[in-house]
């Protein structure tokens, strides 16, 4: 069975995912995965509150990201 | 053999690379734009060696698409310049995503030279990097460097040296997946003898990632070969399943997550200072009560040091007064040097007291990567004005002078949000408009006025930005950003930046702010001055309620706002404002000051920025805008 697939906005402080796709303009999409969010990398939800954005740690980089963009990002929870 | 060598520096964003570069060229340097373009280009020499080696800085980049500016200069100047040695500057605590650019300056086929900088950090964050193996990895030289302590540089510079006396040698092809190495094969096949400047391999690449400026190139000499391109991207985007640009960006990861694996052993995760530093800088609530108390403690400095500083320029200055006029007398074409000598005074007493230590306040806290914790926490604030959170630091300081503001505005990715943002500063009462406010309508009306001036301002800056947002062409970006680890700023680095940047805007500012302080003596001189506020009446008298000689009050402040109210004084013949205006005449007077016109240096900041046409066009607005606003006030405040 397929996991269950969420926006990474999605994810409580501390879960780790998985990113399964980015979505969006080419520019935006181009800029995510330059920052090295591509399908399969691993990541980790650092920070997230009722204000945007959120903080990601992926590939040893800690990574702020907008609430739109974050949004359309769709990944999976890491168990 | 020639003696003569070119250096490109490039690399991500706060690796060093600018520390590089200082110590590289020290005083030699030169920063200015790239041609036609608001893309920072700093350019110094250096002489090792027997060799005078030209060292240019390439902007901070992660990646040479086209997503910024930045990134099509960079590449394009690899590319056809030609440069004899590429440094690739990379950030050894974060490997991974630094090759990831490396790889693709590898795809430009120069010949290169890697400078592994921040090896102490690497050291202190329990991280060991086998050196030998990385080298064999990407075939090119990797020198460990402590950019901050000049550990490395030399070997930087005798290892380019190397480079270029052996002469041009392509560097070895970093290979991608089977499939995808197929697809880049058959294009390179296809361009045949097509000579774009670019390495047919890198050409290939980027007609599989779909990148437009590439395409819109290759269209124009052989549609077909697009075509062919097109196929070949749709054929591994079927493979893949994810879309075009992704897929180049994972094989590349793949290859710099394998390097990372073989060459680099992390020992131990230590929580180290600027961990700690991070988590209180960007925590809900400390975050903000350090943001707050840091912006009042760098006002509060600014301006006790400006004004000290500013006061003491000008009493040397007045000082002059008596032995000026003993040697040139008191005719008209004394009083007429003087407007000139007085246009010099009020540029250098803005420009050494105020935007230069603004200037390095903003190196010192960029530089330590305090200011991406300070977008994080705005982001969401700037949203609601159409921007994302890097603005609100260029609209800070444009509470205290709008030009840094307006210089400061190039941390905005895009020419659109630079726009705004640069529109919206100008808007933004700087530190000479307060003097006015609080000048008049402060101390004869009451603060609770003032202060509701300040809220006005800030509702018209959230609506014309709003409007500019939904007006102005192209994608909006949000907030996508890296944040670094703290460190220690380099302060001559940040020092000098901030002086050869300055230097690059005076020769703009000066002539312009010595023009208008003549014009306004000629003015003076000729008593054109009356025959002007006549001219104005219907505007300044008729419209906007307030008295006749307020017309020549509002021309004087362009060259420096405060000029208004001083100008104010000596027309009207008293100090004590309250004998001359009435209280609705100083809310509009201040109102009208504070929108106007951006004064003759914010101009110069503009046209530096974004151009003659756009600078002029903001400057007419604002213009047309404050009359309109200020004769709205009177007449609601007559009511």
């Amino acid at each position: 069975m397929p996991e269950k697939s969420m926006s990474l906005i999605d994810l409580k402080e501390g879960q780790k995912g998985v990113i399964i796709s980015v979505s969006g303009g080419y520019g935006v999409t181009q800029r995510l995965t330059d920052m090295g969010l591509t399908p399969g990398t691993e990541f980790e939800m650092l920070r997230k509150s009722r204000l945007c954005p959120v903080e990601i740690s992926v590939r040893g980089c800690k990574l702020a990201i907008g609430c739109g963009v974050a949004a359309k990002i769709l990944v999976k929870v890491k168990k | 053999m020639k003696n003569k060598i070119t250096i490109a520096l490039a690399g991500n964003a706060n690796v060093g690379k600018s520390v590089i570069f200082n110590q590289l060229t020290g005083l030699h340097q030169h920063i200015g734009n790239w041609p036609g373009k608001t893309v920072e280009r700093a350019e110094g020499t250096l002489h090792h060696g027997g060799y005078t080696i030209d060292v240019i800085d390439l902007p901070g980049i992660y990646s040479l698409s086209t997503f910024s500016m930045e990134e099509l200069v960079s590449r394009e100047y690899i590319a056809k310049e030609k440069p004899d040695v590429v440094i690739n500057v990379i950030d050894a605590t974060t490997l991974e995503r630094n090759l990831f650019f490396t790889l693709q300056l590898l795809e430009l086929e120069r010949p290169m030279v890697i400078a592994l900088n921040q090896m102490d950090l690497v050291k202190k964050s329990g991280i060991s990097i086998d050196i030998e193996r990385l080298q064999k990895f990407l075939g090119v030289p990797v020198v460990p460097v402590i950019a901050t302590q000049g550990t490395g540089v030399h070997e930087l510079v005798d290892e380019s040296i190397k480079l270029a006396k052996k002469g041009y040698k392509k560097p070895k092809k970093i290979k991608y997946g089977k499939e995808i190495e197929n697809e880049i094969e058959k294009l390179v096949k296809s361009l045949g003898k097509i000579e774009l400047g670019y390495p047919k391999r890198f050409i290939a690449i980027k007609l599989l990632e779909g990148d437009e400026e590439i395409k819109k190139m290759i269209e124009s000499i052989d549609p077909k070969i697009v075509k062919v391109g097109e196929k070949s991207a749709e054929k591994i985007e079927c493979m893949h399943g994810h879309a075009r640009p992704t897929i180049l960006a994972c094989e590349r990861y793949k290859v710099a997550n394998d390097i990372v694996k073989e060459c680099v052993v992390f020992e131990t995760t230590k929580v180290t200072l600027s961990d700690r530093l991070h988590e209180i800088t960007i925590h809900g609530i400390w975050g903000y009560l350090i943001l707050i108390s840091l912006v009042v403690l760098l006002f509060y400095l600014i301006f006790n040091f400006g004004n000290f500083f500013s006061d003491i320029l000008i009493n040397e200055f007045m000082g002059m007064t008596p032995a000026f006029e003993k040697i040139f007398g008191m005719g008209v074409a004394s009083k007429l040097v003087w407007g000139v000598i007085e246009g010099l005074v009020a540029g250098i007493t803005i420009i050494l007291p105020y935007i230069l230590p603004f200037y390095i306040i903003l190196g010192l806290l960029e530089d330590s990567g305090y200011l991406s914790r300070v977008a994080f926490l705005m982001d969401n604030f700037m949203h609601k004005i159409g921007l994302h959170g890097k603005a609100f630091i260029p609209l800070m300081l444009g509470y205290g002078c709008n030009v840094p503001a307006c210089l400061g505005c190039r941390i905005m990715e895009t020419q659109r949000e630079r726009l705004i943002a640069i529109f919206v500063t100008t808007l933004i009462p700087c530190a000479a408009v307060t003097t006015v406010i609080l000048g008049l309508v402060g101390k004869y009306i009451g603060l609770t006025w003032a202060l509701l001036l300040y809220v006005v301002d800030l509702m018209i800056v959230f609506i014309l930005s709003r409007i500019a947002f939904k007006v102005l062409p192209g994608e909006p970006t949000e907030l996508i950003m890296e944040m670094n680890p703290y460190r220690i700023p380099h302060f001559k680095t940040v020092a000098k930046q901030a002086w050869f940047r300055i230097k690059d805007f005076i020769y703009i500012a000066f002539p312009l702010i010595i023009a208008c302080s003549f014009l306004i003596k000629v003015l003076d001189v000729t008593n054109l001055s009356e025959s002007i506020e006549s001219l104005m009446k219907p505007i300044t008298v008729d419209w906007l309620g307030l008295p006749l000689f307020s017309g020549i009050a509002l021309i004087a402040g362009i060259p420096r706002k405060e000029l208004t109210l001083i100008t104010l004084a000596t027309h009207g013949g008293t100090t004590n404002f309250a004998a001359i205006l009435a209280p609705v005449q100083m809310i509009v007077f201040s109102l009208v000051t504070m929108l106007y016109i951006p004064c003759i240096a914010t101009i110069a900041a503009l046209v530096k920025e974004i151009g003659w046409k756009k600078a002029l066009f903001i400057t007419v607005f604002e213009i047309v805008f404050a009359i309109f606003v200020g004769g709205i006030a009177f007449r609601l405040l007559t009511i």
